[in-house]
């Protein structure tokens, strides 16, 4: 195989040419097409070799001066290089000394000119993606010229090879990119700082044209479209961002509408910005923004600038503190634990998107979790799960209610059916809930019972809620003993009630200045109202001079009374009589606030006794 | 430099078999690009899609074109009859390149 580049020198300088040719060709048929013009080669028999006749061969070099010509035109040089990356041809001063010209840089590799911005690491870089063959561009180079002037080198090229295949070396042009270079350090208020600064927001920004159509947008804007591949939210330069939140259907239809509208009133002058709180769906979970469409104003043709801010942080830290104090308001508000529990329940599902709670007591003698409320949202198979955990127990080394009663810790499942949170029986895959959230209810450093939440869409851990439930866990503790120590108290007053009921016929209570504020029971009968009065004001009670004076004395101590006895004289003229204890009342700081007691109606038992002693003494008269 | 044009059955009704040609040119040399133009203005008028073409660089590939019996390019070398038909030149002549190719009188 023969080159493809004739020799047009060896051609012309040959005197007798045109007898060489004759000699060649032969036949009539290819001398006529030679005489007419139309042949472009001959085929020399002996040698092998394509001979062009010299106007074709004027036109190809033609043909090739004029692409070298273009290629210098769109490039300050053109090189090539062999098989071993030596420099072959170069046209161009670019790559080498202005002293040296091309000869300094034929024959020699391109890290071994005196180029002073790249290590040995990039080099090895560089020759790698060589012995790849991998295409290469803008490769930067900086050297020092002739004149003391730094000057950037940007150097692209591309391998050759033969029809075989085989591996023939480089070719590339360079571009001498210093001015530019210079320019761009040289202007820090320039589109490079601006993109620089724009690229560095943690915001997502992009901006529009009139059409809606992305002129730009920064790295965190590129960086969350990636990742939100399929969504409106993925556009990048040249989409149209109003068309596209236009057309985006399901959960964040919603947002987009609102979105485009947004966007078509800011585009039309209607309004000068929009904002907007939306949130998108991530493989992380949801994510909330702010979104914020500005009109611009003057530059060209963008019209208005729009941008993303995160807010999920800042969202999910008010949905906790919402969440505790909703929890809080609930405990407060309810009058009995099964309000309380389903408040509570409730409160953590609407917050943090569960589809179902229920709230598991720890039996202290049996160890069993036994299912005491639930609370679910009404869907099809959230209700069937809640139903079907309905007055199931689970055993305290079954699952992850059994697990967090256990640990005295919460539990976070991604997927149900390994953790088998649920009630026995009732598998969480089967009714298409997948997530689920355990955490202990505690007082006292004892768990009293477990919170279970499950839900369809598995979410990630979310160590801030896992934390905060340690506080909601305690709070609901706290207010379940509460509840419990006040039934006891109740329980125990409502006892004492009945046992001084059946021992005196009435229950009373004095504020601190002894007066009385509340009388159960049959009360000092014939006495009047005595209410809001003192005993020594009620004026039908009868007592001696000497015995007020000492009742007033131990009221004024402080001092518990027993059997204070008094007569109350009746409008009839009959005298009822009583007995009284009391003792003082003070309040939780310690604070005297009066005195209670109790009253007993001695009457019968007093006109018994007259009676007997009448009848004892007209015994004794008799004897 | 090799260039191959194949094409399936005949729907020419000026032709019941498939014209087999080699077309023998030297790099984009003028003459061989009119002699491309030409053929390709012909193919496309005559021939359809009943014709089977092999373009053939001599600057490439000389003894191809020796061992055909071509001498000169551009050459046209008819495979599909017998015996061999060849017509050299830039196939400026329409009306000769037809008679070769058995189309026309």
């Amino acid at each position: 195989m023969k080159a493809r580049d004739p020799d047009p020198a060896r051609l012309h300088e040959t005197p007798d040419f045109e007898s060489n040719i004759l000699r060649l060709v032969k036949g009539a048929r290819e001398c006529r097409a030679i005489k007419l013009g139309q042949v472009d080669a001959i085929i020399d028999r002996v040698s092998g070799r394509a001979i062009l006749l010299p106007d074709a061969q004027a036109a190809l070099l033609e043909r090739k001066a004029r692409f070298r010509s273009l290629v210098e035109l769109s490039s300050d040089g053109y090189w090539e290089q062999d098989e071993h990356y030596r420099f072959a041809m170069c046209t161009g001063a670019a790559i080498g000394s202005e002293k040296s010209g091309v000869n300094g840089i034929i024959g020699k590799m391109l890290w071994e000119l005196p180029f002073d911005n790249h290590s040995e690491v990039d080099w090895e870089t560089h020759r790698t993606q060589l012995e790849w063959r991998a295409i290469f561009r803008d490769l930067e180079l900086r050297r020092i010229d002739d004149s003391g002037k730094r000057r950037i080198i940007s150097i692209s090229g591309e391998p050759m090879f033969d029809k075989e295949l085989r591996f023939k070396g480089y070719h590339g042009i360079t571009r001498d990119i210093s001015e530019r270079k210079q320019t761009e350090i040289g202007a820090p208020e320039s589109d490079r700082f601006a993109r620089a600064t724009l690229d560095a927001l943690a915001t997502k920004v992009c901006v529009i044209d009139t059409a809606g159509k992305i002129i730009t947008a920064n790295a965190a804007w590129h960086v969350f479209a990636d990742s939100r591949n399929g969504n409106a939210a993925d556009c990048s330069e040249g989409d149209n961002y109003s068309a596209r939140t236009a057309e985006v259907i399901g959960s964040e239809s919603v947002n987009n509408i609102a979105m485009t509208a947004g966007i078509r009133q800011v585009i039309a002058g209607e309004r000068e910005m929009f904002r907007y709180k939306c949130f998108f769906d991530t493989p992380s979970g949801l994510r909330w923004f702010i979104a914020t469409v500005t009109r611009l104003h003057g530059v060209g043709a963008a019209c208005a600038i729009i941008s993303y801010e995160d807010i999920t942080e800042i969202t999910k830290t008010e949905q906790l503190l919402r969440l505790e104090c909703t929890v809080a308001r609930s405990l407060a508000d309810s009058n009995s634990t099964s309000q309380a529990l389903k408040a509570v329940i409730r409160a953590v599902c609407e917050t943090q998107q569960w589809d179902c709670g229920r709230y598991f007591r720890l039996d202290p003698e049996t160890s069993l979790l036994n299912i005491e409320e639930s609370y679910g949202a009404q869907v099809a198979g959230v209700e069937q799960f809640v139903d079907r955990s309905r007055g199931t127990s689970i055993h305290p080394d079954a699952g992850s209610a059994g697990r967090a009663s256990k640990s005295s810790h919460p539990i976070w499942v991604v997927n149900g059916s390994r953790g088998s949170h649920m009630s026995q029986g009732v598998p969480a895959h089967e009714t298409g809930l997948d997530g689920a959230f355990v955490f202990p209810v505690i007082a006292e450093g004892k768990t009293l019972g477990v919170f279970a939440f499950s839900g369809r869409i598995v979410c990630e851990q979310d160590d801030r809620l896992l934390y905060a439930v340690g506080t909601i866990g305690k709070q609901v503790g706290q207010f379940l003993r509460h509840k419990q120590e006040e039934d006891a108290l109740r329980h125990s007053e409502a006892r004492f009630r009945r046992l001084t009921e059946l021992s005196s016929d009435w229950y009373w209570e004095q504020d601190s200045n002894f007066r009385f504020t509340k009388i159960v029971g049959t009360g000092i009968v014939g006495a009047g109202d005595v209410l809001g009065k003192t005993l020594w004001e009620v004026p039908a009670i009868v007592l001696s001079d000497d015995e007020w004076v000492r009742h007033k004395s131990e009221l004024a101590a402080q001092w518990s009374f027993c059997d204070l006895e008094f007569d109350v004289l009746l409008p009839d003229g009959q005298n009822r009589h009583y007995l009284i204890s009391g003792e003082p009342v003070y309040d939780e700081i310690g604070i005297f606030s009066g005195f209670h007691g109790t009253g007993l109606d001695i009457t019968q038992r007093k006109r018994a006794e007259i009676e007997l002693r009448k009848s004892v003494a007209g015994l004794r008269d008799l004897m | 430099m090799r260039r191959k044009k194949s094409r399936g059955k005949s729907s020419s009704p000026q032709l019941k078999n498939s014209v087999v040609m080699r077309l023998y040119i030297a790099d984009n040399a003028p003459n061989s690009l009119l002699a491309v133009a030409n053929l390709k203005d012909i193919c496309q008028e005559f021939l359809k899609d009943n014709f089977s073409l092999e373009i053939i660089d001599v600057l490439v590939e000389p003894f191809r074109a020796l061992a055909d019996g071509i001498v000169v390019t551009p050459s046209l070398s008819i495979l599909s009859r017998s015996p061999n038909g060849k017509i050299v030149g830039n196939l400026s002549d329409k009306s000769g390149v037809l008679r070769a190719l058995g189309i026309r009188g």
